[in-house]
């Protein structure tokens, strides 16, 4: 045998290079691992947030004997329900309740779903608009972070710096955003990513793809990846128009909504005239649109003044009705 | 070994509260070497392997507040696999016998021996190679931390320390120190088995 200084080099030569395990396996461990580690850590901040709301309960009860009145709490949250059509739940810690309620805070840790028909639309922490649509199921991790276990999410992001992104977790792979509107639909291994605007970065398996406007990547379960193209006006992004939160336009110059809608329907605006621009800006709406979808919206409240629209392809055009304003 | 372990309890914590990146770090080294483990205790079959380690890992998981650092982490994992392999032959008893490991044969030195030999002195020695081949991987794969990495780098790549060191990000000092720390490892590991 050769002298024991030598031994580690002969047998690691002797030897060779470690076997690498194939690709397929490390991707079918690494989803089912990774389900594991989600549904541990959810899990976790269920047992801490029952913990937290018996301790809360039991420093009522004492403020309660002291006839101490707290001022009014507004808690923090991760997000707020903005719009909610048809069946949808959360579970905050307590089992599932229905989702009805505009306006309420949803803290981290906070699962939602939506059943075949239901559809909802969240405010994210950040100013983000979020879009649930039906059959899906995430949670809210994090501050900018969403975990996606199933169906069909539309992210807007608005033109936010590149360092507040959104990160959207999935069994299948993780989505970073860059300033953009996408969808992400999540069934099991497989994963579909359609960017409507700006740029993102999906990391999946060790492997870096990158999706960019008018992208649609659709992932397979064993990692391949198809790449094909969609408008950003294309039929498919209907859905997250319809749930879309309309803010709140009465009292607005009508350009923020038409520019709103132009957004929403993923179009480029363009005005007939500068002429008829400043008149979308002095023209001020008054009324109440927030259950329309946006092109209704911009119908109903276009009716009542002198302007107007046509959509040609990717593009929404205003002009007048009357020869005077062009 | 010590300071292992504070680090696995670190990398421990940091899962249960829901770090992404130490959960990928933890997989993306951890696969490959269970994958091999697993392997070697249910041969050319490496689906049987593939299925046990996705239950180690899920098991192992679901357990992770109950790992309190008494062992690194990776033995911790592996201690796991081995229930599941017992499991997979429980559930499998008419697809064969149990495989025995080299290091649980009286003869490994000879085995061990025979590896440095002449492949033609050695008729016999081909099984024999494949299992101190598997023993050698199994070796490195149980080294703490990137040792067996530069094990592997400095003996197989032939890179100088400078070159491992750019490899591993590390300043070449260091990196001497961990190739003498590693190679003296590997060394009781193996007098260990043998």
């Amino acid at each position: 045998m050769k002298r024991d200084a030598d031994i580690v080099e002969t047998l690691i030569q002797g030897a060779g290079r470690r076997a690498e395990p194939p690709e397929d396996a490390y991707r079918q461990v690494f989803l089912a691992a990774h389900a594991s580690f989600r549904e541990k850590v959810q899990g976790r901040r269920r047992a801490w947030m029952l913990w937290g709301a018996a301790a809360a309960t039991f420093l009522l009860s004492i403020a309660v004997v002291l006839r101490w009145a707290p001022p009014g709490v507004q808690p923090g949250g991760l997000a707020t329900v903005a719009r909610v059509v048809g069946e949808a739940e959360v579970d905050t810690g307590s089992g599932w309740q229905p989702l009805t309620a505009p306006h309420t805070r949803l803290p981290a840790g906070a699962r939602l779903r939506t059943q075949a028909a239901g559809r909802m639309a969240l405010t994210l922490a950040g100013g983000e608009s979020l879009r649930v649509a039906g059959q899906t199921r995430l949670m809210l991790d994090a501050p900018g972070r969403l975990y996606v276990q199933a169906g069909t999410i539309y992210v807007d992001s608005g033109e936010r710096p590149a360092a507040a992104r959104i990160e959207v977790v999935t069994p299948a792979g993780t989505a970073r955003d860059v300033g953009t509107q996408f969808e992400l639909q999540v069934d099991g291994a497989a994963l579909r990513l359609r960017v409507r605007e700006g740029l993102v970065m999906l990391d999946r398996g060790g492997r870096s793809l990158t999706g960019r406007a008018g992208e649609q990547l659709s992932v397979d379960g064993l990692g391949g990846v198809a790449r094909t193209s969609i408008g950003p006006a294309d039929p498919a992004w209907q859905w997250a128009e319809s749930i879309a939160p309309m803010p709140d336009m009465d009292g607005k110059p009508a350009s923020t909504l038409i520019a709103w809608v132009a957004r929403e329907t993923g179009r480029r605006l363009r005005y007939e005239s500068p002429i008829v621009e400043q008149r979308a800006t002095a023209v001020i709406l008054h009324g109440d649109i927030r259950h329309l979808a946006p092109l209704e919206a911009l119908e109903a409240m276009l009716a009542t003044t002198d302007l107007e629209f046509e959509l040609r392809g990717d593009t929404m055009e205003v002009r007048s009705r009357t020869d005077e304003a062009r | 070994m010590a300071e292992l372990v504070h680090l696995d309890r670190a990398l421990a914590r940091r899962i249960l509260g829901g770090d992404e990146a130490a959960f990928r770090d933890l997989f993306d080294r951890f696969f490959p070497r269970l994958y091999r483990f697993a392997l070697a205790r249910v041969p050319r079959d490496p689906d049987a392997a593939r299925d046990i380690v996705q239950q180690t890992f899920c098991k192992a998981i679901e357990r992770l507040d109950t790992y309190r650092g008494e062992a690194a982490l990776y033995t911790w994992f592996c201690q796991i696999c081995r229930n599941v392999v017992a499991d997979h032959y429980r559930h499998n008893s008419r697809s064969g016998s149990r495989v025995v490991l080299l290091e649980d044969q009286p003869d490994a030195r000879a085995i061990l021996e025979s590896f440095a030999a002449p492949e033609a002195d050695e008729p016999e020695a081909g099984a024999m190679r494949e299992q101190v081949h598997r023993l050698v991987e199994a070796t490195l794969d149980a080294l703490p931390g990137r040792y067996g990495e530069a094990l592997e780098l400095k003996y197989i790549d032939g890179l100088s320390v400078r070159e491992i060191a750019g490899r591993l990000a590390l300043g070449e000092k260091a990196t001497e120190s961990l190739l003498t720390r590693a190679r003296e490892s590997f060394r009781e590991a193996i007098a260990g088995i043998f």
